[in-house]
């Protein structure tokens, strides 16, 4: 068992790394089956499979966009972690 | 049986040809993992000291180490959340790390398992961001312009249905991988080859133990603190 004293860090940064690419291509996803599934649904062929399309892969990169967000506050915030925290509550 | 590879040896398969009975091997791995993590914790609980030795002590390591990553991460309100993605990251260590065990598999390696805990999450957090916030919780999903609300919703919609679904995928991908990656090792060199692999692969099952219960605690994160 790794002790997750000194790991914590690199555990981190790894995880980070690698949530990025399934994050972008969940959402794709997602809104491809909305899309999809709704067209059967309502019988608009072809047009609200694009529509949810291009909404999946906008929540895509608003995933990507948040995940970066954290890990800059995350960066900033280094050093002070203990005085960011008693703030907060 | 990773990826449609023939396994040297399913203790379970085995077992369910001996019974007659036609329980899927991962469920059979599930109740195996389960049962040894209900040994453990029965252990542990016995006999408590102040001084902790043995599995006493690896136990406060590990969740020791896991509410203070937590509490520093989410805040106080972290403890009552604690619980359940504690649980989450050493059920799925278990059920990882069987897959390294010769005649076992991993149940992670199927996608209904992961799918499972996934939408455990999903509703979790949700519970928990409603119970919190009540009607309000709604505003998490607004964005933080008043007029560009009726688009945010509908993409913060499919950002947080597509969250199950990237849970899902990627342990069943990493973990399917490794499984698959091992067999035909085994097949090419058995013992020789698949030795040194076992040392990168118990890394890499750890690491995607703690990948789930990060995402679940960002989450949770997202719902318990306030809308922007």
């Amino acid at each position: 068992m790794l002790s997750f004293k000194g790991n914590k860090e690199v555990f981190d940064l790894l995880g980070n790394a690698a949530t990025m690419g399934t994050h972008l291509v969940a959402a794709t996803f997602v809104g491809f089956g909305a899309g999809w599934y709704l067209d059967k649904w309502l019988g608009t062929k072809p047009w609200l499979l694009f529509i949810f399309l291009f909404l999946g892969i906008a929540a895509g990169f608003k995933n990507v966009y948040d995940e970066m967000q954290r890990i800059l506050k995350k960066d900033q915030g280094k050093g002070s972690h203990y005085s960011e925290n008693k703030s907060e509550d | 049986m990773a990826g449609g590879l023939p396994h040297p040896l399913l203790i379970m398969s085995e077992l369910n040809h001996a019974l007659g009975t036609h329980i899927p091997n991962h469920v059979w791995y599930t109740w195996f993992g389960m049962s040894v993590l209900f040994v453990l914790g029965f252990i542990v609980s016995r006999k408590l000291s102040l001084v902790p030795g043995g599995v006493q002590n690896l136990a406060e390591i590990i969740i020791g180490g896991l509410e203070d990553f937590v509490v520093t991460n989410i805040g106080e309100r972290g403890r009552e959340v604690f619980p359940f993605m504690c649980t989450l990251f050493v059920y799925i260590l278990i059920l990882n790390l069987m897959g390294l065990v010769p005649g076992f598999d991993a149940p992670t390696a199927n996608v209904n398992t992961n799918a499972a805990m996934a939408v455990c999450t999903f509703l979790y957090y949700n519970y928990v961001g409603i119970k919190l916030h009540g009607a309000g919780y709604i505003k998490h999903f607004m964005g933080p312009i008043p007029a560009l609300a009726p688009l945010m919703f509908i993409i913060e919609v499919v950002s947080h249905i597509s969250r199950p679904l990237s849970l899902t995928l990627r342990l069943f991908g990493n973990i399917r991988g490794e499984e698959i990656v091992l067999v035909l090792l085994f097949l090419l060199a058995p013992v020789v080859s698949t030795l040194p692999m076992y040392f990168l692969f118990m890394l890499a099952k750890v690491i995607q133990a703690f990948i789930f219960f990060m995402l679940t605690m960002i989450y949770l994160k997202g719902s318990l603190e306030e809308a922007h």
